[in-house]
């Protein structure tokens, strides 16, 4: 039988496991703009970016298989919910807090199994701006909701240094400045976590490939190091649209531009 | 969570693990049947080619028996952006086969990140009518949909026509379903041979011959609403997706018909 001492142990145990498999994830950025809900990601082969249901996307970082896994689950649910009752009924609410969060913090406290390795980012589109949300969703099955902005990353610092960058937002920035600051803010958290990982090193300054730059030029120079073997991806969940998705992934050509005027 | 992968992009398999009408076809059809319950049913619906896609168009009327139920029925449905779906028949199961392949379709694409084929989505619609079998053939449930596509491989609109048991064949130029459709199939046909294929024809001369075949059919069956009392849905399908043909247009193409005489 296990002590109080035990549990907190275990729990210790699992957290460090799943927090160390977390720390090395390209972080993730919503901003909400006049267009609609917009997510920026650096990634390296696999999409990040998904469309979960019509009016809500997710992101997240962890082990590829647990992504996969939440992704089938919350599409499966929000279909479900969508068809027997109405596309109206499908929200992030309903989905991360009843059919997402119970699960994972089930799996979380489960012994008998391997720790779920995720945190992920999920926007709405609400029928008004006003009503636009993300919510953060973490590994041990506890969330959050935002409004305007929200981030995740490997720690908690480079969270913090991204809604530093991204600071007080209304939701009135335009498409190109909304995707202007998500890159900037993505290489502020990307690059605290390379900071802190080499941190602990002796050698800080041979393994950190920013030291011998100025701070001015090295988000140009990390962000020019980081795409020689990742691509910037960015989505959108439209507005106004007379279509049947509003999903959009930002066009290759367009994100260039956005890449070139960091150069 | 662990089923998550089990089900992947198949709606069908939820619906049936959580017992769902529309995967239980014969569960209550038994007891419908015979029993009195009027059923609503759409009349007529046309498509027909043009030289840059598919024209689709409905009357507005919903009968049950002999009594005319709503005159602003909506019979041509878009199911994805390069989609319709033309309903006659049952209208309850036929907007839950419209709702249905819409969730269908939208899963699959999120869950595998690829569009469904369309031989995926016409199998899926084939899927459905033949689910309603057991319900048709005891008089309830019962639809005929014609489903017209932009079909981007080839480069071009197609019309696909179903029969009662899911089988499906595609027409080169045009289709019809519904009450009114077996009066003017005939003369389908003589536009083809006495003016030019429908795919020849610009956007409006089609329309206009669609128009014209849906007053025969309203002339000639008695649940069809034709154009006089409401004006019909159109939408077309070309490369761009879909769009409606505007109210303008058809009050135009209307009068021209009109204009020309023996139309009393």
């Amino acid at each position: 039988m296990y002590s109080p001492f035990d549990i907190n142990e275990a729990i210790s145990h699992r957290k460090d496991y799943v927090e160390e498999g977390l720390r090395s994830g390209s972080p993730v950025v919503g901003i909400t703009c006049e267009a609609g809900q917009l997510l920026l990601t650096v990634r390296r082969t696999h999409r990040k970016i998904y469309e979960i249901y019509d009016r809500q996307l997710y992101s997240a970082i962890g082990r590829q298989s647990d992504i996969e896994n939440v992704r089938l689950t919350a599409i499966q649910n929000a279909h479900q919910e969508g068809f027997e009752r109405s596309p109206d009924d499908v929200s992030l609410q309903r989905l991360v807090g009843f059919a997402l969060s119970p699960t994972l913090k089930k799996a979380f406290g489960d012994q008998m199994y391997i720790p779920i390795v995720i945190k992920a980012l999920f926007a709405e589109l609400g029928r008004t701006q006003a009503m636009d949300c993300f919510y953060v969703l973490n590994y041990d099955g506890e969330f959050r909701e935002y409004k305007n902005a929200a981030v995740i990353a490997g720690t908690h610092s480079a969270e913090e240094k991204m809604m530093d960058c991204i600071g007080v937002q209304d939701g009135e920035l335009s498409r190109d400045a909304a995707l202007q600051l998500a890159l900037r803010a993505w290489i502020k958290g990307a690059r605290d976590q390379v900071k802190r990982s080499n941190r602990s090193d002796e050698d800080d300054d041979i393994l950190n490939p920013l030291r011998e730059v100025d701070e001015v030029d090295a988000d140009r120079v990390f962000l020019h190091d980081e795409l020689k073997t990742s691509t910037v991806e960015a989505a959108l969940l439209l507005r106004l649209q007379n279509k049947e998705t509003r999903f959009q992934l930002i066009p290759e050509a367009e994100l260039k531009n956005l890449i070139s005027s960091f150069e | 969570m662990h089923s998550a992968v089990e089900n992947a992009g198949n709606l069908w398999s939820l619906l049936e693990k959580s017992g769902h009408p529309l995967t239980q076809s014969s569960s209550y059809a038994e007891l419908a049947s015979g029993s009195g319950i009027s059923e609503i049913h759409g009349t007529t619906v046309i498509c027909v080619k043009f030289d840059k896609g598919v024209i689709a168009l409905g009357d507005r009327r919903a009968t049950a028996n002999f009594s005319v139920m709503y005159d602003k029925a909506e019979k041509v449905l878009a199911i994805d952006d390069h989609t319709l779906l033309s309903i006659s028949g049952s209208f309850a199961k036929a907007m839950e086969v419209v709702r249905y392949l819409r969730t269908s379709f939208k899963l699959y694409e999120r869950t595998y990140l690829q569009s469904m084929s369309l031989e995926g989505k016409l199998a899926e619609l084939a899927k459905v009518i033949r689910a309603g079998v057991p319900e048709a053939l005891q008089g309830i449930g019962g639809f005929i949909p014609i489903l017209a596509t932009w079909d981007g491989d080839a480069n071009e609109g197609r019309i696909f026509f179903y029969d009662g048991m899911g089988a499906r064949f595609e027409s080169t130029e045009f289709g019809a379903a519904g009450s009114g459709s077996t009066q003017i199939r005939g003369v389908f046909d003589y536009i083809v041979k006495t003016k030019k294929p429908f795919h020849h024809m610009t956007r409006d001369e089609s329309l206009k011959e669609a128009l014209l075949l849906l007053d025969i059919a309203a002339d000639l069956d008695a649940a069809t609403g034709g154009w006089a009392k409401v004006l019909p849905v159109a939408k077309t399908i070309t490369v761009d997706g879909i769009a409606d043909v505007d109210t303008d247009t058809l009050h135009s193409l209307i009068a021209e018909i009109t204009a020309t005489g023996n139309n009393s």
